[in-house]
C-alpha cells in the first residue's frame, strides 16, 4: 500500500473518532457549550435528600434544565438549577423536591405559577415548598392508623356512651323504658281494667284483648333492639381488632414497604370498614337505622303516648270504636 | 569490476571528498569483557593510528565481534577502556563528532526497508543536503558495490553476500572517519572480496579513514593490513606488521597462517564444536 | 532475590526508555511519515476487533443485566448499566486488552527482532536513537489512537446492548427506553473518564512493550519468549493500573 493511502486511511479513521467523539458529547450533554445560554435561579429547602448536581428540573414533566451544584446556605439547603433560557418562569412558581421512584433519583419540580406574572429573573429565588419524604409519608400512615383508632373509639362510646354526658344510645333506650315504667304501668292497670270489663262485659274484644301477640310483638320489638346493640359492639370490637392489627403492621415498615399484600390486606380492611359505615351512615342494617332513623326512636315515643292516650280514650267510648282506635294507633 | 570501483572513488565527486576527514585514533586499554561469568576478552591492549589499517585475526569465538562492539561503543567493556579520538564511543555525542561505520557480520539492514532506503536513513535522519544530493550519495555507494540492480529490493530478497555489500554502502554512505569491519569478506566471492580490499584500502590511502578490520580471511589480512594483531581464546597474542607475521616463528602463529587440515587433530575437533556454537 | 532485581531493572530501563523518547518529542514533526505508519497499525488496523468485541461485551451487559434486574423490575436501569460500565470501565479496558494482544506484540515482536538481529545496533552507530525513531512515534500514535478506538468502542458496546434489549424476549425493552436510561446516567464527563484511562493504559502497554522488546538478548528464540513476555506484562499492569487509575480519577 502507498502512503498516501495510508495516510488518507489514518486521517479518514481519526476525523471518525472526532466525529464520535462530537455525537457522544452532543447526546450525552446536549451540547451544552453551544447550547442557549441558560440563567440560573435559587432555590432554598429545608432538606435537599438526595438531590445533586446534574438532576433534572422538570415543569409540568417536560426538562426544563437541571441542577447546577447543591450547597449549603445558612441553615438550609441550596439547589442552583439552570434553567433553559427560554422558559419563563413565573414569580409565584414553586418548586418542590420530587422522589422519581422508590430506588431512584430525585429531581426538582417546579409548579407553573400563575400565567402574566413577571418571570423570575437570572439569580433569583424561587418559592419553594418541602414535600414529604418517603420517611415522613410512613410516619403520617403510623399517624392515620392512630387517627382511625380513636375516630373508631369515639363511634364506640357513641353507643356505650359516656355516663356524664347522658349516656349513648343505650342508656337512652333504657332511659326511654324506664322513665315510662309509671306510664306503662299504668297503661297496664287501665288494661287490666279494661280487661276485667271485657272479661266482664264483651267476649269478643275480651279475646282480642287477651291475644298475647299484641305483647308478644312489643317484646320481641324490644329483643331485636337488644340483638342491635350486641351486634353494634361486636362490629366495634371487631374494628377494634383491625386497628391493632393496623399498628403492628405500622411497627413493622419494610413488611409495609415491601409487602404488597399486607399494604392491600389494610386497604381492604379500611375499605371494608369504609362500607360499613357507609352503610351505617345510610342507613341500612339495624344498627344503621337504629342510629340514623330518628323516627323509630319517636315513633317508639309517639306509639306509647297513643296506646295511652287510645286507653284513655277506651274509657269514654264504646268498646268496639276503642278496639279500633287501639288498633289504627299501633299499626 | 575493480577498476570502476577504484576510478570512482578517486573522482573529485566522490561522497567523501567534500568532507575534511580528521584522521581518528583507536586506543584500547587493557580491556576484558565477561558474560555471565564467562570471560570473553582478556585484558586486551592495542591501539589503532589515525589513518592505518588495522587488522585482527583470529579463529571464530576468539572475540574478535566482540572488541568490535567494545569499539563501536554499543557497550562498556567490564573493565579497561576504549577511547574513540579520545572520547568514550558510547556517548552519543561522541557519535555526534566522530561518524562511526560498522559493517555486522549479517549485515544487520533494516527488513523493513527497501535497500535504497537502508542507505538513505542515515543522510535522511541527520539532515544532510536534500533529497536530490541523497540520492546522487546513495546512487553513487550502490554503484561502487554492483547494486544498482538491487536499490528497490527488500533485505529479505537478497543473498547473504549481497547484505554484506549493501551493509558497507550504507556504511560508505555515512561518510565515515572509522570503519569497523565485521568479516567483510565472508560470504563473498572472490572477485567481490577483491573489490572489498580495494574499497578498504581507497579509503585509507585517498581519505585518511582509520579502519579496523576483524577476519579469519589471511589473504585479505596479509594484503591490505598496516598492523595485524592475533586473538586467541580473548587474548592479543601477538601485535605487528604483516611482514612481523611472516616471519614469526611462534607456533600459534604459524599453525594459524599455515593451517593443515587434520581431521583427526584434537584442536580441529574443538574448532569445529566452536563454530558450531558461535553460528 | 534474582527476580526483584529484574524488576526492578524493568521499571528502570522503562523509565529511562521514556525519558529519552520524551525528550526526542521535538524530532516528531520530521518523523511524521513514521508516525501516520504507526498510526495506521495501532489504529486503523485494530478497529476492527474492537468493535467486535465491544459489540459482545455490550450484548452480554445487556443480557446479564437483563437477567439480574428482571427479579426487581428494573429492567429499565440495563440501559445506564450497560452506558456506565461501557464507558468507564469496559470499553477502555477491553481496548487496552486487545491492544496489548494486538498491538504489543506486533511491537514486542518487532523491535525484539530488530534487536537480535542487530538492526538496533547498527541504528545506534549511525547514532539514530531508537527511542527517537522506534519509540517515540509510537508513543504519539497511541497518544492519538486510543481515544478514537476506546469511543468506537463505547458506542459499538451500547448499541450491542441495545440489539439484546430489545430483541431478547425476556428482557424486551424499547430501544427508546434503553437510550433514555443510558443518556439519563451516562455524562460526557464519564466518557472523558474512560479516555483518561485508555490513554494510560495505551501508553504503558506500547512503553514497556518497547522496552522488553529492545532488551531481548540473544537468538532468534528470544523473540518468541519476549512476545509472551510483553503480553503478559502488559495485561498484568492494564489490570493493576486500573485500579490506582480508578482511584486517582475518581
Amino acid at each position: 500500500m502507498n502512503t498516501a493511502q495510508q495516510t488518507a486511511r489514518v486521517g479518514l479513521f481519526f476525523l471518525l473518532g472526532v466525529a464520535l467523539v462530537w455525537v457522544t458529547f452532543e447526546t450525552l450533554s446536549n451540547g451544552k457549550i453551544f447550547a442557549p445560554k441558560s440563567h440560573t435561579i435559587v432555590a432554598r429547602f429545608d432538606d435537599l435528600r438526595q438531590l445533586k448536581a446534574g438532576d433534572d428540573v422538570l415543569m409540568a414533566g417536560v426538562k426544563v434544565g437541571s441542577v447546577l451544584k447543591t450547597q449549603l446556605a445558612g441553615h438550609r439547603g441550596e439547589a442552583v438549577l439552570q434553567i433553559d433560557s427560554n422558559i419563563d418562569i413565573a414569580s409565584d412558581a414553586t418548586a418542590t423536591v420530587a422522589m422519581s421512584g422508590l430506588i431512584g433519583g430525585n429531581y426538582v419540580s417546579i409548579g407553573m405559577g400563575t400565567a402574566g406574572l413577571p418571570p423570575l429573573m437570572d439569580g433569583a429565588e424561587i418559592r419553594t415548598v418541602e414535600s414529604p419524604d418517603l420517611n415522613t409519608i410512613m410516619a403520617q400512615l403510623g399517624g392515620l392508623g392512630k387517627e382511625l383508632q380513636s375516630s373508631l373509639g369515639s363511634f364506640s362510646s357513641a353507643f356505650n356512651g359516656d355516663p356524664k354526658t347522658g349516656g349513648g344510645i343505650m342508656q337512652k333506650l333504657d332511659k326511654l323504658v324506664t322513665e315510662n315504667t309509671a306510664r306503662i304501668n299504668a297503661t297496664m292497670e287501665n288494661l287490666q281494667q279494661i280487661t276485667d270489663k271485657i272479661n266482664r262485659g264483651d267476649g269478643t274484644i275480651g279475646r282480642l284483648l287477651n291475644d298475647p301477640k299484641l305483647h308478644d310483638e312489643l317484646l320481641a320489638t324490644v329483643d331485636e333492639i337488644k340483638s342491635a346493640a350486641s351486634q353494634a359492639k361486636e362490629l366495634v370490637a371487631n374494628a377494634q381488632a383491625v386497628i391493632a392489627q393496623v399498628k403492628s403492621g405500622q411497627g413493622a415498615l419494610g413488611t409495609l414497604v415491601y409487602d404488597k399484600k399486607a399494604a392491600d390486606d389494610i386497604k381492604a380492611s379500611i375499605a371494608d370498614l369504609r362500607t360499613v359505615s357507609d352503610k351505617i351512615a345510610r342507613g341500612e342494617g339495624t344498627l344503621g337505622k337504629l342510629i340514623s332513623d330518628d323516627a323509630l326512636y319517636n315513633s317508639a315515643q309517639i306509639t306509647l303516648k297513643k296506646a295511652d292516650r287510645a286507653l284513655d280514650g277506651l274509657n269514654d267510648s264504646g268498646p268496639i270504636t276503642a278496639v279500633g282506635i287501639v288498633a289504627n294507633a299501633l299499626f | 569490476m575493480n577498476e570502476p570501483a577504484t576510478s570512482a572513488c578517486s573522482k573529485t565527486r566522490n561522497p567523501f571528498t567534500g568532507v575534511e576527514a580528521n584522521a581518528v585514533g583507536v586506543r584500547v586499554d587493557a580491556i576484558s569483557k565477561k558474560y555471565d561469568g564467562v570471560t570473553v576478552l582478556k585484558n586486551v591492549t592495542f591501539d589503532v593510528q589515525p589513518g592505518e589499517i588495522f587488522v585482527m585475526m583470529g579463529p571464530s569465538g576468539s572475540g574478535k565481534s566482540v572488541l568490535l562492539r567494545q569499539i563501536s561503543g554499543l557497550e562498556y567493556p567490564t573493565s579497561g577502556t576504549v577511547t574513540v579520538d579520545g572520547m568514550d564511543p558510547c556517548l552519543e555525542e561522541t557519535r555526534y563528532r566522530v561518524r562511526i561505520g560498522l559493517v555486522f557480520q549479517a549485515g544487520a539492514l533494516f527488513n523493513s526497508l527497501s535497500v535504497y532506503d537502508n542507505l538513505a536513513l542515515y543522510p535522511r535522519e541527520h539532515r544532510s543536503g536534500g533529497e536530490a544530493s541523497i540520492r546522487e550519495k546513495v546512487m553513487h555507494a550502490l554503484r561502487i558495490l554492483s547494486l544498482e540492480d538491487a536499490a528497490r529490493k527488500f533485505p529479505s530478497e537478497l543473498s547473504g553476500g549481497m547484505k554484506k555489500r549493501v551493509s558497507i554502502a550504507r556504511s560508505l554512505v555515512m561518510e565515515p572517519q572509522l570503519m569497523l569491519y565485521d568479516e567483510p569478506t565472508s560470504e563473498l566471492d572472490p572477485v567481490m572480496s577483491a573489490t572489498i580490499s580495494e574499497i578498504i584500502a581507497t579509503l585509507k590511502n585517498e581519505y585518511s579513514v582509520t579502519s579496523l578490520v576483524v577476519t579469519h580471511d589471511r589473504a585479505l589480512a596479509l594484503t591490505i593490513a598496516n598492523r595485524v594483531g592475533i586473538l586467541m581464546a580473548g587474548r592479543l597474542v601477538t601485535l605487528g606488521t604483516a611482514d612481523d607475521l611472516r616471519s614469526s616463528t611462534d607456533p600459534r602463529i604459524v599453525d594459524f597462517l599455515n593451517p593443515k587440515i587434520d581431521i583427526e587433530h584434537p584442536r580441529f575437533k574443538k574448532l569445529e564444536a566452536q563454530e558450531k556454537d558461535t553460528s | 532475590m534474582k527476580r526483584i532485581v529484574s524488576i526492578l531493572e524493568g521499571v528502570g530501563s522503562v523509565v529511562q526508555l521514556l525519558v529519552k523518547s520524551v525528550s526526542y518529542a521535538p524530532t516528531l514533526p520530521r518523523q511524521w511519515a513514521r508516525f501516520v505508519e504507526q498510526c495506521y497499525l495501532i489504529g486503523y488496523t485494530t478497529m476492527p476487533i474492537v468493535s467486535i468485541l465491544s459489540f459482545f461485551i455490550g450484548t452480554v451487559l445487556a443480557l446479564e443485566a437483563g437477567y439480574s434486574m428482571e427479579g426487581f423490575g428494573a429492567k429499565e436501569y440495563i440501559g445506564s448499566l450497560v452506558g456506565l460500565s461501557m464507558a468507564r470501565e469496559l470499553g477502555p479496558m477491553m481496548t487496552s486488552v486487545l491492544l496489548a494482544g494486538r498491538v504489543g506484540s506486533a511491537i514486542t515482536a518487532e523491535l525484539a527482532s530488530m534487536t537480535v538481529y542487530q538492526e538496533v545496533d547498527a541504528l545506534t552507530v549511525m547514532n539514530i536513537p531508537a527511542a527517537r525513531m522506534l519509540v517515540l512515534p509510537r508513543l504519539a500514535a497511541i497518544l492519538v489512537m486510543m481515544p478514537v478506538l476506546t469511543v468506537i468502542a463505547n458506542i459499538v458496546g451500547w448499541f450491542g446492548g441495545a440489539v439484546v434489549a430489545r430483541y431478547v424476549s425476556f428482557v424486551g425493552i424499547s430501544s427508546e427506553s434503553y437510550f433514555a436510561a443510558l443518556r439519563h446516567y451516562t455524562k460526557f464527563k464519564d466518557v472523558i473518564y474512560g479516555m483518561e484511562k485508555a490513554e494510560v493504559f495505551g501508553f504503558v502497554v506500547v512503553l514497556v512493550c518497547c522496552n522488553i522488546g529492545l532488551s531481548t538478548r540473544g537468538g532468534p528464540r528470544e523473540i518468541g519468549a519476549a512476545v509472551t513476555r510483553g503480553v503478559v506484562v502488559s495485561l498484568i499492569l492494564i489490570l493493576v493500573l486500573d485500579y490506582f487509575v480508578t482511584k486517582v480519577l475518581m
